[in-house]
């Protein structure tokens, strides 16, 4: 169920469109913000919201990289496998990530904190190969600086978690 | 108009024509997968890839997608044309599966010809396929999503076209799939267009699979006789079952689609229940005996009583011949005149439509979508003929508005005004606007009759809806669609009025009625003095009429005063019925003698518009060998006798059982001989000018005001209520349980709320039904279905008016009392 005033704020700003398909994907992203994933449950509540079918909305849901039908890691990890990344080493990179995390592409990790992801260029070809972890970008990567990577991004869910329970 | 050249031959087409449609109107078939007429270009698939010789851009383009010019040359056949699409076949076909063998759609495949066609004979990939997960659609339509080649046909025909939004496309790339949000019956009333548009084998029709190729079956053109508009049909039958029925293209009429209603409504022609034997007084019998033993009683009645002591019913389901014949018998052997209606009520109106639907106005179908401001009256378009829904939607997809005067909850698939009026008021609402479009301002330019017409009539005691006149003022091509079902003769003519006064004004004005059943315009013309059986009953029950011959019609199974027809029946010496339903009439006749279908034997229908349209039946009929087989191999063989065939024509078995010779019996239908075998003609009728602007129209009828009444009105629905669809067990899924629907208002008074029981008493008994609210419809009403299992055969009259205190809440106890009390005879 959708918190009240999520609902509210969302209902707000539809009422401001000229059209409410026009914030479909807006709509699906503070939705999925709030579940973590755009579950079967969102798809229908965006779809009341909106005045849309559900089948509507996932139409645009599934064709978006960055909007997620199922549960995922607390980081997601997408990798750039686009073709300046793939001439740089992006099978490499992506072969590293998966032995490191131990999933393939697609999966994530049992401790729910990683999720393996593609994603067809970010605009870093500049700085290839490239991944983004969770929105933030991390470019001229090689396997040592991933590794880095992945032990800053455990130490602060630990820290986050000492935090909170705490 | 651009004159251009297409391999090599010169053609002039008009301004805006697409490549691909200038080179078929050559005969030059460029392949095609997302492109279809109906739906228009997307230049997705890339397959009508051609090569411009010459022109503003050369090069391989995309013939759907190009518009012609003036001296363009156009080579289908350049090398580098042919390699394109060889190459873009190849890659649609990496994913499909080598399942032609076991695929219903091969055959009649259009990616089967593609493929051959655009030289891909060979597969080169090996790698593995993409594979989908099918989805459950419901008892009609099967899914192999594995087979899609991604042209978006079935998404852009289900949401753009016919407007239903639970079908859609989701994933992207490779990963693209057509289906719904989750499994579940398809919620379009239309959706079994996906068939015939899918190129391919995604959506196939399910109850006919595996039963045969195209080529294994006897096919043959038909039209569809589940509503009055006579949509034309392919019906293609085997082993004497009919298997399926596909659209097919009409210019006027239907287009390339046709409704589920018409798609699967065929079962009835090879029910095992259906009566395939000749009967007398209950004994089976050979044909030839029955006609003699109809043909002596009803002479031993004719000489005890009187020759009037015999009446003859037809109905208008039945083709024109059969009409033709009723009332043949009827003046040869000096019977009572013909009957072709139950009601009365309806035989006005029909009869009203018909003398004044004129050449000068009269729309077809797929003019109707042309209109630029549709007003429908007194009809559900949805429930009554449903393809009159999608024309309405094409309507409003170019920008008409369509507005809805009519009491019923109506629903249409696209945005339209409803203004749910009480039946009574609705000739004084289309009275309104003909004054409001007809002011003297612009009825000056107009004949005295309507400049006489518009300064007499009433000053409105309602105004017409503002949106209405402001959208009628505009309008260039404004089309009157009005219903003969619930509506009366007052607003059939007023229909007509409005119609031919905004003609007068010199527009561009049209007329569409909707009629019930296939031939009701037919049973109009067959005989313009008959009277309906609620005429005659009193004769009957007077005990003047002794002898009833029910031709195709079942009075007992369809009159709406079961227990006054039932009386009536019983009082009757004899009752002879022709039909191919097992019909309660049929089941209670002395006589009776099997009929054959549509698909038998054709017959001649004439639609809602007036067209008349010949059909010849697709095979010879006779009991399935389904049936007679047990399931097993058909019999190894060979007989004479075709089990079951004993059935004829209705009309010829009539004339087999008149006592006296009917004259002329071949020259019954004549056509003119200018006759288009392909699109029907339209009847030639009277000059209808003379019926039309009648003063006593002017007048105010305010007759609905009156709070203590309320009106029941019998309805017609998409599924379900249809005398020959409604014995589908494939559509059956799809009937909305019968309800009583009501306004919230009129539920507040008694008071009920949703799901409460009402009982109703009317003239005919009383009846109980669960009640349903809605918003949407008129107060001072009752809607009910003409559900089998509604009962309404207790009402009295199809429409009529009762007390408010005639209602009441029902406790939950028990269910309706089947609406057969007693063995009638």
């Amino acid at each position: 169920m959708l918190p009240a005033d999520l609902r509210e704020k969302l209902e707000r700003t539809i009422e401001t469109a000229d059209h409410p398909r026009e914030l479909a994907v807006d709509v699906m992203m503070a939705l999925q913000e709030h579940y973590g994933h755009l579950s079967d449950e969102a798809v229908a509540e965006a779809a009341q919201l909106l005045d849309m079918s559900e089948v509507e909305i996932d139409e645009l849901a599934t064709f978006y990289t960055f909007i997620y039908r199922e549960p995922v890691g607390r980081y997601v990890i997408h990798v750039c496998d686009s073709l300046i990344c793939w001439m740089d080493g992006y099978e490499k990179l992506r072969d590293h990530l998966a032995r490191k995390l131990n999933i393939a592409m697609g999966g994530t990790t049992d401790d729910g904190l990683f999720t393996l992801l593609p994603v067809c260029c970010v605009g870093y070809c500049d700085r290839s190969p490239a991944m983004l972890v969770n929105r933030r970008v991390h470019g001229n990567l090689t396997p040592e600086k991933v590794d880095a990577i992945l032990d800053g991004l455990r130490e602060s869910a630990r820290s986050a978690d000492e935090t909170s329970s705490g | 108009m651009p004159t251009l050249t297409i391999d090599n031959r010169r053609i002039e087409v008009p301004e805006g024509t697409k490549v691909i449609e200038a080179a078929e109107a050559l005969g030059i078939m460029i392949p095609r997968f997302c492109y279809h007429r109906a739906l228009g270009s997307v230049g997705a698939c890339r397959v009508c890839a051609v090569k411009i010789v010459d022109g503003t851009r050369k090069g391989v383009q995309m013939s759907c997608m190009l518009d012609v010019e003036e001296g363009m040359v156009v080579s289908t056949d350049d090398p580098e044309a042919v390699a394109m699409r060889r190459h873009v076949i190849e890659w649609l076909m990496l994913h499909h599966p080598h399942d032609c063998p076991v695929c219903d759609e091969g055959g009649h495949c259009l990616l089967q010809d593609m493929t051959v066609s655009g030289g891909h004979g060979l597969r080169r990939y090996l790698g593995n396929k993409r594979t989908h997960l099918d989805q459950y659609l419901g008892p009609r339509i099967q899914h192999e999503m594995n087979r899609c080649i991604q042209c978006y046909r079935c998404v852009r025909y289900y949401r753009e076209f016919s407007g239903y939004r639970d079908l859609g496309v989701t994933g992207i790339g490779n990963r693209v799939y057509f289906g719904r949000e989750r499994e579940g019956t398809l919620e379009n009333p239309f959706s079994g267009n996906l068939i015939d548009i899918c190129p391919t084998g995604v959506f196939t029709d399910k109850p006919a699979r595996y039963f045969g190729r195209r080529w294994d079956l006897q096919r043959g053109p038909s039209v569809c006789i589940h509503c009055s508009l006579g949509c034309s049909v392919t019906v293609g039958a085997r082993y004497r079952e009919v298997a399926r029925v596909e659209a097919r293209y009409a210019k006027a009429v239907n287009g390339h689609f046709i409704c589920d209603r018409g798609r699967w409504g065929f079962p009835y022609t090879n029910e095992a229940s259906r009566p395939r034997a000749a009967r007398v007084d209950g004994e089976a019998t050979t044909v030839g005996e029955a006609c003699a033993a109809a043909r002596n009683r009803l002479l031993h009645v004719a000489e005890t009583a009187g020759s009037e002591a015999v009446a003859c019913l037809g109905s208008e389901r039945a083709g024109l011949e059969t009409l033709k014949a009723v009332a043949g018998i009827c003046r040869a052997n000096g019977w009572a005149d013909p009957l072709f209606w139950l009601e009365r009520r309806a035989r006005e109106n029909v009869a009203a439509a018909v003398s004044l639907l004129g050449d000068d106005l009269v729309l077809s179908l797929r003019e109707l979508e042309a209109a630029d401001c549709v007003l429908v009256f007194g009809a559900d378009p949805l429930g009554e003929a449903p393809m009159a829904a999608l024309a309405l939607r094409q309507a409003r997809r170019q920008g008409a508005p369509v507005f809805v005067f009519d009491p019923r909850p109506v629903e249409l698939p696209l945005d339209f005004h409803h203004v749910p009026l009480a039946i009574e008021d609705l000739p004084e609402c289309i009275r309104s606007l003909v004054g409001a479009a007809g002011d003297r301002e612009t009825a000056r330019g107009a004949d005295p009759t309507v400049r006489s017409f518009t300064d007499q009539l009433a000053e409105p005691s309602v105004p017409p809806p503002p949106e209405a006149v402001a959208a009628l003022r505009t309008s260039r091509r404004p089309a009157v669609v009005c219903g003969t079902d619930v509506t009366d003769a007052a607003a059939i003519g007023l229909a007509a009025d409005f119609a031919a006064l905004m003609k007068a004004q010199g527009r561009r004005a049209g007329l569409f009625y909707l009629m019930p059943g296939a031939n009701g315009f037919g049973a109009a013309l067959a005989g313009t003095e008959a009277a309906s059986l609620e005429e005659l009953l009193p004769r009957i029950e007077g005990g003047e009429i002794r002898a009833l011959v029910a031709v195709e019609a079942d009075p007992l199974g369809l009159y709406p005063d079961r227990g006054r027809i039932e009386a009536a029946m019983r009082k009757l010496d004899l009752l002879v019925v022709l039909d191919y339903l097992d019909t309660d009439s049929a089941a209670a006749a002395d006589v009776f003698l099997p009929s054959t279908t549509v698909f038998e034997t054709g017959g001649t229908w004439i639609n809602q518009e007036g067209r008349i349209q010949i059909v010849r039946g697709a095979h010879r009929g006779g009991i399935p060998v389904s049936q007679t087989g047990g399931g097993g191999h058909p019999p190894r063989v060979f007989m004479e006798e075709v089990p079951g065939g004993q059935a004829a024509a209705s009309g010829q078995t009539l004339t087999r059982l008149s006592p006296a010779e009917v004259k002329g019996a071949s020259e019954w239908v004549r056509l003119p001989p200018d006759t288009d075998k392909q699109s029907g003609t339209r009847a030639v009728l009277p000059d209808p000018s003379a019926l039309r602007f009648a003063p006593e129209r002017t007048a105010l009828s305010g007759a609905a005001g009156d709070e203590a009444m309320l009106t029941v009105i019998a309805v017609d629905r998409t599924f379900g209520t249809e005398v020959l669809s409604s014995r589908s067990p494939w559509l059956s899924a799809e009937e909305t349980a019968p309800t009583v629907w009501m306004h919230p208002e009129e539920a507040g008074r008694v008071p009920l709320s949703d799901g409460d029981l009402l009982e109703i008493d009317a003239g005919g008994g009383s009846l109980v039904l669960p009640v349903k609210i809605v918003e949407n419809m008129a107060r001072r009403t009752l809607v009910i279905p003409r559900h089998r299992d509604a009962a309404w055969q207790r009402l009295g009259a199809t429409r009529l008016r009762i007390e408010r205190d005639c209602i009441r809440k029902a406790q939950p106890v028990g269910e309706n009392a089947p609406v057969k009390e007693s063995p009638p005879r």
